[in-house]
């Protein structure tokens, strides 16, 4: 039916084909780009990190930290990546698999023992050693897994209780709350003074978010060495802090939006003077100045629970070099200026709370950083291990069922501990 | 060399003369190979061998780091999906969703589609209209029906609360365990409409207009001809639609990925964003791989069942 | 019951009945309504686009917005980065479209007219793929893609676009089956092989299917997002709907600029669908409805 393709034109066509392909191959990698490139004399690195493009502390790495780095270190070239906090460990979880990726990253402190679980991270124990005394031990330990550090401490941060003085001083107050009783008092009468006004918002029901509560009420996620559940996260404490904030929710002191599916931003709203308190970060009066800088407010520690003290959580970043790098060398140079007073001070003055000790009290670090240390002194973390991010969601699904009036806060925070429980002996 | 296909007395035992035929054969359609080769190779890399990939990598607790070791848990994987209640949730919810969003396309789709089979002035203008959410980026219309559904502002909340007075006020929809599923559905239905339009035009438009005639002179009524002609005509087109929404709506991801992440509480879960948030959270790459195995089986079965009723013929 | 339908038919010769003015009146009040309704997200996008406060209307019923101005789509093109997105999903699109095309063509062309060993294992093994959404096989397809060096760059996007050749393949075949063999005889004794006779005579006839493959093709390409977001780490890189999730997901429900950059985002999918939209019912009934 069909005569045989002569030779000589099937040898023709598909060299044609070839080079035509090859060629648009070429041309196509050249528009795409590659991350790392080593010349003789010159090798970049990438460094991924979760900061928007216009975060005062971006503008700050852009403009002054990098260009610093490369005038000590002409011969590495920094690229810094900004990957959306959502998606950052999705997708170092995804270099790993692919082995391509950054060189350094700057990692939230409760993935790093996850990360180095699997592998992912060049471990420290050198760099350690040598500059134990000069990390506040805080920050340091969130490098620490199974005896062994993995990346450095980068910065450290905690919540306090941001206020609004008009808002306070239209219900009478002239002094911010110190215990739970207080603040719900004062926040049920500033949702009182309008329909559209809160006395406390917060913006989901992470552990981020409700965790302050628990501790400062007395209870606790697990015991002390991160082995055991049940008898502490159900405790009557922890419930007892978890009924407290169901019932500010019920009574419409609290705002509604942290169950979900709203546009309706905290931040925003404080800033706007329509919400009395807010518990935030020290990121936080950068941003304020910027947009809202009219609004009168001031920071104080925590309220207090019954019978319990004024305790927060400890948030931070640490920074590490992945051990799929392949310029692990230039990544560890990076990685040890990144923890230098030459990096730390100017992230610092951006509301970057630096880990060295050695800048206790400095002038140089914004006055407000003060009420930061003091809370910072009696901040806890979050459990460290491993399984942190599934226990995270256990816990996020035990405050929803609770606000939602699925469960009892007793019984969801039973089950809780009934799932968490075995996760914490990986 | 070329042996006639006739000259079959010089061939050897049955053996060697099929062997024969066989590579004569293969010779024969060599540049026909040669000729798919290029699309067979980028297909099969792409699809069959990640499918076999993700097979083996089933019965592992795989380690995602290359360098590390990944121990053997044969079925373990597999027994674990069985027996976690999340998983159950989600299956659940793909199917409900899967369900509800084929049949309201469908049915929707194909009132639009005859409306519109006639020859109306508009015709043109009215079948883009309908069809513009069907060429609008799942990203674009998830991120449209986010604002729509806010519920501190949003359109939605608004028109139903405030003006109509249905609900109370600052009613949470994707944030919502009992609405935020209802209200995905409505998105996918929405989204669908259009394509669904275009099918049953295509369907109706190829059923002969004699036998409308006839039927009306044998008197029969708009219902009759509807249930007695249009429907088991249209029957091909409509399995058509069913299997490949099925297969879509079993797939849904990016709606719940960009809005809810699978909650709140799992009441937006499905398989693909447990298995994907097992994959790229928890770093259980092996039980994600068993997840989308069994959810691709399910699938599979699926389409077999609904192609094979697709094979019926219809007499008229 | 005759007589009826003889005068009904009758009047009808003569110009429209009052009956069949309201029925159509009606019938187009139905479809305005239907598209109104339809069409009121798209609304919603453009007046938040033109709005100038970037996240709220100053009331949800004033879908016009009072003020109007470009600065969403000013800021979206530049802040945002959404200029450098729109040309990546531009370029991807195209490159992965016309790839997809020929591919799928020759494929079809060769599975619909030459009668090989393997035919019918390759074509319906082809098929049984399309059942499974390509998101199941995305952590070993990461791999592979990782391996060979696909990831991060606009190449691979397009390889890996192209890979999803299936459902053009599907429904091209039906339409080359149909092409009477006359057509082809004719290159036979000029000697043309496979190649010669699918580029000069196959494809050529092909136009009315090739549009709506083109239109399907380049929608999925224009729109995917589940794997260039696990492939893409460089921001420059970005095809628009990831750069407008990843957006989302760093600023919140910025909707002024979320929506001025999905505009954008549909523009070009409208107009392929609009260019070829002709072609694209008939191509549909020729290959793809029967199965």
């Amino acid at each position: 039916m069909q005569t045989p393709i002569s030779r000589r034109r099937f040898l023709e066509r598909s060299a044609q084909l070839a080079l035509a392909g090859s060629a648009a191959g070429s041309f196509l990698a050249a528009c795409g780009n590659t991350t790392t490139s080593s010349s003789s004399t010159k090798t970049t690195i990438t460094f991924w990190n979760a900061y928007n493009v216009t975060d005062p502390e971006n503008q700050t790495l852009l403009t002054k930290v990098i260009p610093a780095f490369q005038q000590k270190y002409p011969n590495i070239v920094v690229k810094s990546q900004n990957i959306p906090y959502n998606s950052l460990l999705q997708k170092l979880i995804a270099t790993v698999a692919g082995g391509a990726g950054p060189d350094v990253v700057r990692s939230d402190i409760i993935w790093m023992p996850q990360l180095a679980k699997i592998g992912a991270l060049v471990p420290t124990d050198d760099i350690v050693a040598q500059r134990k005394s000069e990390f506040y031990p805080g920050p340091l330990a969130t490098c620490a897994y199974k005896g062994k550090y993995y990346g450095l401490p980068l910065d450290t941060n905690t919540r306090v209780m941001f206020y609004g003085k008009k808002l306070l001083s239209e219900v009478g107050a002239s002094q911010p709350p110190t215990t739970t009783e207080e603040f719900q008092a004062l926040s049920a009468k500033i949702s009182a003074l309008n329909k559209n006004f809160y006395g406390y918002a917060e913006g989901g029901l992470d552990a981020w978010n409700i965790l302050p509560w628990i501790w400062s009420f007395g209870g606790a996620v697990t015991n002390d060495d991160y082995t055991a559940a049940t008898g502490y996260i159900n405790s009557p404490q922890s419930v007892a802090a978890l009924e407290y904030l169901v019932n500010l929710y019920k009574t419409r002191a609290l705002a509604p939006n942290l169950l979900g599916g709203s546009s309706y931003s905290p931040d925003d709203e404080f800033g706007k003077g329509h919400v009395g308190f807010i518990l935030e970060g020290p990121w936080e009066p950068p941003t304020l100045q910027q947009t809202y800088s009219s609004l009168q407010y001031a920071m104080a520690l925590v309220p207090a629970g019954p019978g319990g003290s004024s305790i927060s959580v400890v948030g931070g970043e640490d920074i590490a070099v992945m051990s799929s790098s392949k310029n692990i060398d230039a990544a560890t140079t990076f990685m040890q200026f990144m923890t230098s007073e030459a990096a730390q001070v100017p992230l610092g003055e951006v509301g970057q709370m630096p880990v060295l000790t050695s800048l206790t009290n400095d002038s140089r670090m914004p006055a407000y950083f003060s009420a930061f240390a003091q809370q910072l002194q009696t901040a806890k973390p979050r459990p460290v291990t491993p399984n942190y991010t599934k226990i995270d969601t256990i816990l996020t699904n035990a405050f929803n069922l609770a606000f939602r009036g699925q469960a009892s806060a007793q019984a969801a925070l039973n089950s809780a501990a009934q799932q968490i429980d075995p996760l914490l002996s990986a | 060399m070329e042996i006639s296909s006739l000259d079959r007395s010089h061939a050897g035992t049955r053996i060697e003369r099929r062997y024969g035929q066989k590579v004569r054969a293969f010779r024969r359609y060599l540049p026909v190979y040669l000729f798919i080769l290029p699309g067979m190779a980028l297909f099969g890399l792409w699809t069959l061998y990640p499918l076999l990939d993700a097979f083996v990598m089933s019965f592992f607790n795989w380690n995602p780091n290359p360098v590390a070791q990944s121990p053997f848990v044969g079925l373990q994987n597999y027994l674990e999906a069985f027996s976690d209640p999340v998983f159950w949730q989600a299956f659940r919810n793909v199917v409900f969703y899967t369900a509800v969003t084929v049949a309201g396309q469908i049915i929707l789709g194909l009132a639009v589609a005859l409306l519109l089979n006639r020859k109306l002035f508009a015709l043109g203008f009215f079948r883009v209209l309908y069809y513009l959410p069907v060429v609008t980026s799942w990203v674009v219309v998830s991120l449209v029906f986010a604002f729509l559904f806010s519920s501190s502002d949003g359109p939605v909340d608004w028109f139903l609360g405030d003006v109509l007075h249905l609900i109370p006020d600052t009613q949470s929809w994707l944030g919502s365990t009992t609405l935020a599923l209802p209200t995905l559905m409505i998105l996918g239905i929405w989204k669908g409409i259009g394509w669904n339009m275009v099918i049953f035009l295509a369907g109706l438009q190829s059923i002969p207009n004699e036998l409308y005639e006839a039927a009306r002179v044998d008197g029969a009524n708009r219902w009759t001809l509807f249930h007695a002609i249009t429907l088991p005509l249209l029957r091909p087109t409509i399995t058509f639609a069913v299997v490949i929404l099925t297969m879509g709506g079993f797939g849904s991801f990016i709606p719940m990925f960009v809005l809810t992440q699978g909650g709140p509480l799992h009441s937006t879960e499905t398989l693909l964003t447990y298995a994907f948030s097992n994959a790229f959270s928890s770093f259980d790459f092996g039980y994600a791989a068993a997840i989308t195995y069994i959810f691709a089986f399910v699938v599979f079965l699926l389409a077999l069942i609904q192609i094979r009723l697709m094979r019926r013929k219809i007499e008229y | 019951m005759y007589a009826t339908l003889e005068t009904a038919k009758a009047r009808s010769k003569q110009g429209l009945s009052p009956w069949m003015i309201v029925g159509r009146v009606l019938l187009y009040l139905v479809l305005m309504a239907g598209a109104l309704i339809m069409l009121s997200p798209f609304a919603y996008m453009l007046s938040m686009s033109f709005n100038p406060n970037g996240y709220t209307l100053p009331s949800p019923g004033d879908v016009i917005p009072a003020h109007p101005t470009l600065n969403n789509y000013i800021s979206a093109w530049t802040d945002a980065n959404f200029g450098q997105a729109f040309f990546n999903s531009v370029i991807v699109a195209c490159s992965a479209t016309a790839l997809t095309v020929l591919l799928s063509a020759s494929l079809a062309f060769a599975f619909a007219r030459y009668d090989f060993p393997g035919r019918n294992i390759l074509f319906y093994g082809m098929l049984a793929t399309m059942t499974v959404p390509g998101i199941v096989l995305i952590i070993p397809q990461f791999v592979l893609a990782s391996r060979l060096g696909l990831v991060n760059n606009r190449l691979g996007l397009i390889l890996v676009y192209a890979a999803g050749m299936a459902f053009g393949v599907y429904m091209l075949r039906g339409f080359f089956e149909e092409i009477p063999q006359e057509l082809f005889d004719a290159a036979a004794i000029d000697g043309s092989g496979i190649f010669r006779t699918f580029w000069s005579i196959a494809l050529p006839l092909a136009r009315p299917a090739l549009a709506a493959v083109i239109i399907f093709s380049f929608a999925a390409n224009w729109e995917e997002f589940t794997w260039a977001i696990v492939s893409t780490n460089d921001s420059s890189l970005y095809t628009l709907p990831v750069a407008i999730q990843q957006y989302y997901s760093a600023h919140g429900p910025a909707w002024g600029v979320i929506f001025a950059g999905s505009v954008l985002a549909m523009l070009p999918e409208v107009l392929v669908f609009l260019i070829f939209q002709r072609h694209f019912i008939s191509g549909i009934r020729a290959g793809g409805v029967r199965g």
